[in-house]
């Protein structure tokens, strides 16, 4: 009898075990949805508008009868959890629980947009791994996400990004900075960016390529999530005479050092990113005080890029989809969310499954035209950007001019105007 | 251009310093008035009848929030948003004191207690609202800026410092030459004494409550225009509350004046010649620098027996 009961009990903890080391959401019957997570900051603006664009996304491909599987269609199904891990003080941990929560609860048979924080995102491999869920993550930006993906394949594979990553972010922002010094001399710049991983990778990204051409760095500082006073640097900025303030910052709360910026008259071009200058609102926001700005697009689609007409549509369709001030508000990520459903969605397509191996090497295998462009990932799992639209993905650069529009002005091959220095620098 | 003369003879200070030292000694002003204003409700509330409003970071943002939906959404004059903003948090600090702490006066953990979970519920009632992104801006008082020894001052800050003195003025006329304010003394001084010469501990405690919390509401209308209304801000506007009421002595006015000089410039200092991210550390080294010290703060009374003893 004990020796039966022994091997009941081995028996039971095996099949945990194995079930365990399988996706055990990936079966799919007739009439199953096919369940989609999305765990993410639904506060911040780019995790809620990440969210819209994906649930954008699903709406159309079910209004097309959904899926196809082998010879089924399957409705897509999209469950959120807000992990809130944009906020100052809310600890990686708690973000991982929730996405956890999310995972063991509505049995995702597949993850996009993912972690806001780089922070998480790292973390959140592990658990991605031991669930083998196929990610597709558009908001966080670290490099360190592909070396790892690089360096240990079998475990990572299930990991992938469509989103603009830090390298790639430095690339624009180092065209920009060459045409600036090209067509007004500019050699001296101050970078100022938030105490936060993808932000200072981005940060020191710039400082060695600053120094490597010729330029003189005033000053690199970091701050806080959450802090609310920038005079400091802004001082220091005034005082060292540096014609650039590289910010890089994705907390509301740098809308602050914009307004200080121009109350404290700091003759310089504000250039880089600052979540809140990039939506089509921002001018009426800052009454006009957003004029000059430089502020990098990380995926095109929340600026509609006439080269790019899927970018124009998306943009066009979020407005009827979520109304006109939802489209106003569109943050600098977005496009990415409403991107990797489709890209899924292909992927199953191609897989007739939803079997997380046979998932991975079908997303291995993507090249499809998006919203940024095109997408094709690399062998770290990373989709390609560049300034070709028909080679690869796409961020922007535009400067916010009169009478309160963003104007592309980088990359040239799909620029819809020049850099001009604002009147506070004339 | 004297200051600015002035600094530019001083050959002993490097170079660096004196290129910087107008802008310091002008934003290090700023900054101190700032937290002047942050902290002067706090302790006013706190002088006279001892409870600590840790509610406070709460009733600044909702008097920012407040002005902001007043201007939008009822599309109230600006001046007009402010008075009522003022009358209805001094009002709701007012029923904090009758509905909530007047169950637990005397206790001053469960005041804490009490107070604080105040102040989360409204800080965390407004981001479940969605009141979480970078519209929330209030409108400058005026626009513009002057140039001060040759550093450019926006009207907006020198309206802080303006209403900053005028504050401090009329809390040492009100307190001194008025019944209420003279009320707010005597049970400060004594609150046993008060009340066998017929003031009323209670409603003197409630309207402590109601003038340190219109106090926040004052000084959230004049420091939010330049940034926006941020969440966060209420957490962060507690702690500077606090660590500036340690400091100077937590009951104390001129305490809290001198408080917050030294802490505003000492912020403005490490974030000039040193790094911004160190700017925070100053309010916790402060803070644990007087507490090892002199725990009643530099001006305060409250312990002071048991310092000596």
């Amino acid at each position: 009898m004990k020796k039966i009961v022994f091997l009941i009990c081995v028996v039971f903890i095996l099949s945990i075990l194995i079930g365990l080391s399988q996706n055990v959401f990936a079966q799919l019957k007739p009439g199953d949805p096919i369940v989609i997570g999305v765990p993410t900051a639904l506060g911040a603006i780019e995790g809620k508008d990440s969210w819209m664009a994906a649930q954008m996304a699903v709406d159309e491909i079910n209004a097309k009868g959904g899926v196809l599987v082998g010879s089924t269609k399957h409705l897509l199904k999209i469950y959120s959890i807000d992990t809130r891990e944009h906020e100052p003080g809310i600890p990686v941990h708690d973000a991982l629980t929730a996405v956890e929560k999310l995972i063991l609860e509505k049995k995702p048979h597949a993850i996009v947009v993912g972690a806001f924080r780089s922070e998480v995102l790292l973390a959140s491999m592990d658990l991605i791994s031991k669930y083998k869920l196929p990610y597709i993550c558009s908001i966080a930006m670290s490099p360190l996400y592909q070396k790892k993906i690089s360096e240990e394949y079998d475990k990572y594979k299930y990991c992938f990004r469509n989103g603009i990553n830090s390298p790639y972010y430095v690339m624009y922002l180092q065209g920009v900075m060459e045409f600036l010094k090209k067509e007004f001399g500019f050699n001296k710049a101050y970078i100022i960016v938030q105490d936060v991983l993808w932000a200072k990778a981005t940060g020191q990204g710039l400082e060695k390529w600053y120094k490597e051409q010729g330029w003189e760095l005033a000053g690199f500082d970091t701050y806080a999530t959450g802090a609310s006073d920038f005079s400091p640097s802004l001082i220091k900025v005034r005082a060292q005479k540096a014609q650039v303030i590289m910010t890089i910052f994705d907390m509301p709360q740098s809308g602050i050092l914009l307004k200080q910026a121009r109350a404290m008259k700091v003759p310089a071009l504000l250039a880089g990113f600052l979540s809140p200058v990039a939506p089509e609102n921002a001018w009426d926001v800052f009454e006009g005080e957003v004029e000059g700005v430089l502020n990098l697009i990380d995926e095109i689609g929340p600026v509609p890029v006439k080269a790019v007409p899927r970018s124009v549509a998306f943009n066009e369709n979020f407005g009827k989809r979520w109304g006109k001030d939802a489209r106003m508000k569109l943050s600098g990520h977005s496009s990415p969310g409403y991107d990797a459903v489709y890209i899924l969605a292909n992927a199953i397509e191609r897989a007739k499954s939803v079997e997380p191996d046979a998932l991975v090497s079908t997303l291995e295998k993507t090249d499809m035209t998006g919203v940024v462009g095109r997408i094709r990932f690399a062998k770290d799992h990373q989709v390609n950007y560049g300034y070709d639209p028909k080679e690869t993905a796409l961020g922007c650069v535009i400067q916010w001019k009169k009478p309160g529009i963003r104007v592309v002005v980088f990359p040239e091959s799909i620029a819809e105007g020049k850099i001009e220095l604002p009147p506070h620098m004339k | 251009m004297i200051l600015r003369g002035a600094i530019f003879r001083l050959k002993i200070v490097p170079r660096f310093w004196r290129k910087m030292l107008p802008s310091i000694i002008i934003y290090g002003l700023v900054n101190s008035v700032n937290l002047a204003l942050i902290a002067l409700g706090f302790s006013l509330t706190f002088g006279i009848s001892g409870v600590a409003n840790f509610a406070y970071g709460g009733f600044y943002i909702l008097s920012g929030f407040l002005v902001w939906m007043l201007l939008n959404y009822l599309k109230f004059p600006f001046i007009l948003a402010i008075i009522v903003t003022i009358g209805v948090v001094g009002l709701l600090g007012f029923a904090t004191y009758w509905v909530i702490l007047l169950r637990v006066r005397g206790i001053a953990l469960s005041e804490v207690i009490a107070t604080f979970a105040l102040g989360v519920g409204i800080l965390e009632l407004f981001r479940w609202l969605g009141f979480v992104t970078y519209e929330f801006t209030l409108p400058y008082f005026k626009k513009g800026m002057v140039m001060i020894a040759g550093v450019p001052v926006d009207y907006q800050r020198l309206f802080m410092i303006g209403i900053g003195l005028a504050l401090v003025l009329f809390l040492y006329f009100f307190t001194h030459y008025t019944r209420i304010g003279l009320a707010f003394r005597g049970i400060a001084q004594n609150e046993r004494t008060a009340i066998s010469l017929g003031i009323r501990s209670d409603w003197t405690a409630a309207l402590s409550l109601a003038f340190g919390s219109a106090m926040a509401a004052v000084a959230a209308i004049v420091i939010l225009p330049l940034g926006i209304i941020s969440i966060n801000t209420g957490y962060e506007v507690l702690l500077i509350a606090v660590a500036v009421g340690i400091v100077g002595g937590l009951e104390s006015v001129p305490g809290i004046l001198v408080a917050s000089l030294i802490l505003g410039y000492a912020q403005i200092i490490t974030g000039t010649y040193f790094k911004p991210q160190w700017m925070m550390v100053v309010y916790l080294a402060a803070i644990v620098l007087v507490l090892a010290i002199k725990p009643s703060g530099l001006f305060g009374k409250f312990k002071e027996l048991e310092e000596r003893v």
